[in-house]
């Protein structure tokens, strides 16, 4: 089967990236195809621009063809709840558990992508729940995107957000090191994310490495200090049902809120918040909310002195 | 001619009833006194035959095959009368399943997405479901159990998101575009087994909340109603003697979105079609 000549362009296993539903349309696309390839165009059915998986740098083309995307960071550890912060958004959503407000949920170009990081937190037909496994640290150098678009009732308008599930050792390494080529995925996320949640892991703050949780934390929030660039940055504490020595999690808050004093926090767990009914975790929707409520700063434009109404003799000297 | 305007595009997996659904429906045209009734005879009535012989001996009709896809144009009249030609199809439920399955819609597909002003998804709840997760059956101690890899399977909601994003995009037309002049209709089969209390909306709501906010983002007035095509479940081999006595058109309901049940079939239709025809 032909291959489009496009980078970004993974026909025929997916649609066209330039959004040609017919390829003969797409110049690309017939610029290369010669008469003895002609007939490997799939002319009997038309293929999707997204295979539904998390997303690629090589992929947000389609994404972001309507406005860009707001991209949220999802920074931590290994261990620290990455995935399962995301996994769980989802079920939540999936169950209509989630008030989001003036939002709904309006789409998602990453669906079997979210179903992955969803499907070890639910139960099959003899197995438990248990959490997602270990998000490796794959050959790409960007993380897995999971997109998700909300339509604002009250706006009228919709809007799409961008999760990152990147593996832990990115962002350790990067901590250390600002342009280690094994962190260049954690430099990426830094670079674009329009809000960054820091996760600090309970878990591993209470356990026997807690010098060494503690050390990886403060660096990792130093890096972020350094690169935020004003932008929004969550402390998220993860795994919030278990208890944490008032001196390590005092020590953290020091460090994290000296450096960003205007930083949120948060405290989400999974784990059952009360005995009985529907459960939706601890702080799980108001960390949503707070993430899908980031706007990238407007853009003031002066006030300029005016004579008239018509924007055509808008701008001119006042007479008077 | 056969307008375009007036055609349907039926989606719904295999299994959700539109044979019997068709069918029915058929039966009501031809016998009158709903809201829209047959003008003349319909074109072609092969696709309905056997299941419209099933449902006069009192049986549940068989599975459609796959590969079929018949259109048949019923000419249909409504109370003011204006007429129209409404285009029903009949096909194996398995299209679909391959569609979203495959990723790739076939071109014919897309034709009949791009010419069909209005789309009714049929849904039968039972089919579907939400897995229960940690949240709905909490586990006491979620660290104890192994990380594992496990097969990913989408949920039910998430596909029929997936099959509805699909015909979007191949329907080549904008979001404002479909969100203020398309229209969606969705109706929930068999309604008699799910003996639910409460609108067409909130049985969906409870079901599929996912698919629902998808739905209510993507559409500016989309309908929700609930149907039990024969009103009580047939067997393929026994005959129900009240079928036959009384005749399958006398069988049947819709329960319109405020819940109230009415024996007209033809009220999806004519809520879809009533700004096209």
């Amino acid at each position: 089967m032909q291959h489009c000549t496009r980078p970004t362009c993974f026909v025929p296993d997916t649609g066209c990236d330039l959004g040609h539903v017919s390829l003969s349309k797409c110049a690309a696309w017939s610029g290369q195809t010669t008469p003895s390839s002609a007939h490997a165009e799939p002319v009997d059915e038309v293929l999707l621009p997204w295979s539904g998986s998390a997303l690629g740098l090589a992929d947000l083309g389609f994404v972001a063809g309507r406005a860009r995307p707001i991209v949220i960071g999802v920074a931590g550890s290994q261990n620290a709840g990455k995935t399962t912060l995301l996994g769980a958004w989802y079920l939540l959503l999936g169950r209509g558990a989630v008030d989001l407000g003036s939002r709904r949920f309006a789409g998602s170009f990453s669906l079997t992508g979210w179903e992955a990081v969803a499907g070890s937190l639910r139960w099959s037909p003899g197995r438990p729940p248990s959490f997602p496994p270990h998000t490796t640290s794959r050959s790409g150098r960007a993380p897995g995107l999971l997109h998700l678009s909300t339509w604002d009732i009250g706006l009228g308008r919709s809007s799409d957000h961008l999760f990152t599930d990147a593996p832990g050792e990115w962002f350790q390494k990067w901590a250390v090191n600002r342009d280690s080529a094994e962190g260049v995925g954690a430099r990426w996320i830094a670079e674009h994310a329009d809000a960054l949640l820091l996760l600090a892991d309970r878990q591993a703050l209470s356990g026997e490495s807690i010098g060494q949780a503690r050390g990886a934390l403060q660096l990792l929030a130093r890096r972020v200090a350094a690169e935020r660039q004003g932008r929004p940055v969550a402390l998220v504490w993860t795994k919030s049902d278990i208890d944490l020595e008032p001196q390590v999690e005092g020590s953290i808050r020091d460090t994290m809120f000296n450096l960003m004093p205007d930083a949120a926090e948060f405290s989400v767990s999974v784990a059952p918040s009360s005995a009985e009914g529907n459960q939706v975790g601890v702080g799980l929707v108001k960390l949503l909310n707070w993430t899908l409520s980031i706007r990238r700063p407007d853009i003031v434009l002066p006030a300029s002195l005016t004579t008239g109404v018509d924007p055509l003799f808008l701008y001119g000297v006042r007479s008077s | 001619m056969n307008s375009p305007a007036n055609s349907i595009l039926l989606l719904g997996e295999s299994g959700v009833g539109k044979t019997h659904f068709g069918a029915q429906l058929l039966k009501r045209l031809m016998k009158g006194g709903g809201r829209l009734g047959m003008d003349g005879q319909a074109t072609n009535l092969e696709p309905f035959e056997a299941a419209l012989e099933s449902l006069n001996e009192g049986k549940s009709a068989g599975h459609t095959a796959t590969s079929t896809y018949i259109d048949s144009v019923w000419p249909v009249v409504n109370a003011l009368g204006r007429r129209a030609e409404l285009i029903w199809p009949d096909y194996g439920g398995e299209q679909i399943k391959s569609m979203i399955d495959s990723r790739r819609v076939p071109n014919d597909w897309r034709t009949r997405v791009r010419r069909a002003p209005a789309w009714l998804l049929l849904i039968r709840l039972q089919q579907t479901r939400v897995r229960d997760d940690l949240f709905s059956k909490p586990l006491a101690d979620l660290r104890s159990t192994s990380l594992d890899n496990r097969d990913v399977q989408m949920s039910d909601q998430a596909r029929l998101i997936e099959l509805l994003q699909m015909l979007n995009y191949v329907g080549d037309v904008t979001a404002e575009h479909q969100r203020s002049h398309s229209r969606l209709g969705v109706l929930l089969t068999c309604w008699d087994e799910l003996a639910f209390d409460g609108t067409p909306a909130e049985a969906l709501e409870e079901r599929l909340p996912l698919l629902r906010a998808f739905i209510r983002s993507n559409w500016s007035t989309p309908s929700v109603m609930g149907l039990s095509a024969l009103g009580r479940s047939l067997s393929k081999s026994e005959r129900d003697i009240d079928y036959v006595s009384q005749g399958p058109e006398n069988f049947g309901y819709i329960v319109m979105p405020d819940g109230l049940h009415s024996p007209d079939l033809t009220l999806p239709i004519q809520l879809l079609l009533g700004d096209v025809q």
